[in-house]
């Protein structure tokens, strides 16, 4: 009876995820973990064995997606200086979250190399949906931004695969397996969509859910995670997604339909409201850490590369959402921290997508590269305007 | 009087009231006249950048029906619209539009789209009206 309660209260909170999304205008996500925190806080809805399995799917599939969303054009075309933002932007809230949680906290190395991985990530889709609106996704500053932000997801990416590794025998089969389908899926994908691709049946999405799977069971089997794997198969497949629209346009209705839902239902489960107001303090010293060496890391370079935009820029690094949640996701899930220090992480991570880019958009939003765009493009409406 | 009148269009049956008030001022004055659609409805920190991609796919495939409809209906009354769309917060794009381009009317519906936020924060034209230093007509 447990299994089909817990069914029936997380598809209708899946659905009013979707209906309040549209209606309030944020993301589904956030509004999942909201729903998913009083599911498991007030419901009694508990993560089921399935539950686990599906979310744990869920992450591994965002992680792909985020791969194959990587724009290589994008990257090719500012590869020195996102590489120098994106590296910093991983690199110092990693470090300095993970010395502050062993050193002043206490906090095991693992737990720290957590809390660091969690709180190192840059969120691409705040990043890109906060761009889309001031207009700025074509210009040079934002399209630096989004090369940055692939640059800082790839080392979230690694660096949570290296923490959870724990090497066996399995762990040589597991990199073998991931290498094989990371070099021949671009090359059998092509021929295999074009012979049974556009069909209701779905053989493409089906092909691309049994390679995210097959990395999931040597994964574990290597007791490590498939994140990085997933994530280097969605780079190398990045440009036969891109092409290839209805395929995009499909695996997300599929992923968001029911699968990432659960993804960030289960997280938001896994809160414990109790604890979260018992390390409020934690909650703002770990706030804290994220926004300070976001900004001592990032704001030099963007100082030097964007100098009229650079805290705007820094602010943007600063977001963070689905990698952060799933590595902290997976740390638990581990054994590696507690349900505490996950409740707090989790916490930060959704504050951390709300608070740096409403400053951003508040105080600092480059409204001159606006102007300035606006006069490249359409002089003949302003020249018209100004003849009057 | 007017020279370069600006159209607020979301769509709505009230924008498309305040489009023909648009046209009918335009023709009378032989004025310039555009129509802005603001996307506004992108999801806030999304988890994944194909929730903002469809998103933004929806609300283009939407204004762009909504500008072919009030082509057909400006070319009626033989005005020529230009239609703009363009993503950013509703009241602050259309003011900054219609100062930046100098436009001398921006005429909008009295009630649009109303979602959960209009009600709490009052509504769109009303905005216009105090934030603008164009002259605004709203349409009742």
């Amino acid at each position: 009876m447990q299994d089909l309660y817990v069914g029936t209260v997380l598809a209708g909170l899946i659905f009013l995820s979707s209906v309040l999304s549209i209606e309030l205008g944020l993301s589904a996500a956030i509004i999942e973990i909201a729903l998913g925190v009083f599911a498991g806080n007030f419901l009694g809805v508990t993560a089921l064995p399935w539950v686990t399995y599906i979310a744990g799917f869920g992450g591994i599939l965002l992680t792909f997606l985020a791969g194959a969303e990587v724009d290589l054009d994008v990257m090719r075309a500012k590869f020195k200086e996102s590489l120098l933002i994106g590296g910093i932007s991983f690199l110092a809230p990693f470090l300095g979250a993970m010395l502050l949680c062993h050193y002043l906290l206490g906090w095991e190395w693992k737990a720290a190399q957590i809390a660091g991985v969690a709180l190192s990530t840059t969120s691409l889709a705040v990043v890109y949906a906060v761009l889309v609106e001031t207009g700025l996704t074509h210009t040079p500053v934002g399209k630096l931004i989004m090369a940055s932000t692939f640059v800082t997801d790839f080392g979230t990416a690694a660096a949570l695969a290296l923490v959870l590794l724990e090497f066996n025998l399995n762990t040589l089969w597991f990199a073998l397996i991931s290498l094989i389908i990371i070099v021949l899926a671009p090359r059998i994908a092509p021929r295999l969509f074009a012979r049974y691709g556009d069909r209701v049946i779905e053989p493409e999405i089906k092909f691309l859910f049994l390679l995210l799977v097959i990395l999931m069971y040597f994964a574990k089997l290597g007791l490590s995670h498939a994140i990085l794997p997933a994530f280097v198969l969605g780079l190398v497949m990045s440009r036969i997604f891109q092409k290839n629209t209805q395929l995009q346009r499909k695996l997300r209705v599929v992923g968001f339909a029911f699968i990432t839902p659960i993804f960030f239902l289960n997280g938001g489960m896994k809160i414990s409201l109790s604890l979260l107001w018992s390390g409020a303090a934690l909650f703002l010293v770990l706030f804290a850490v994220k926004q300070i060496t976001k900004i001592v890391g990032v704001y030099p370079l963007a100082k030097r590369y964007l100098p009229n935009e650079a805290m705007y820029t820094t602010l943007l690094m600063s977001t963070g959402l689905t990698m952060g949640t799933l590595s902290s996701l997976a740390g638990l899930e581990a054994g590696v921290i507690d349900q505490l220090q996950f409740s707090v992480l989790v916490a930060v991570v959704v504050a951390s997508a709300i608070v740096p880019t409403s400053i951003a958009q508040r105080f600092f939003h480059p409204h001159h590269v606006l102007v300035e765009l606006q006069e490249s493009s359409r002089p003949a409406l302003v020249e018209e305007a100004a003849e009057e | 009087m007017f020279h370069k009148i600006l159209i607020a269009n979301d769509g709505s049956e009230n924008a498309f009231r305040a489009l023909e008030v648009a046209v009918d001022l335009a023709r009378r004055y032989g004025a310039e006249l555009h129509q802005l659609s603001v996307e506004e409805h992108l999801p806030r920190y999304a988890a994944s950048l194909g929730e903002v991609l469809e998103a933004q796919r929806e609300e283009l495939d939407y204004f762009d029906n909504v500008a072919e409809k009030a082509r057909e209906i400006a070319m009626r009354a033989g005005v020529q619209l230009e239609c703009h769309i363009i993503a950013g917060h509703e009241v602050e794009t259309i003011v900054r539009f219609a100062e930046e381009n100098r436009f001398d009317l921006v005429v909008i519906g009295h009630k649009g789209h109303s979602r959960i936020w209009p009600f709490h924060m009052g509504s769109t034209a009303a905005k216009i009206a105090d934030h603008s230093r164009t002259h605004v007509l709203i349409v009742q």
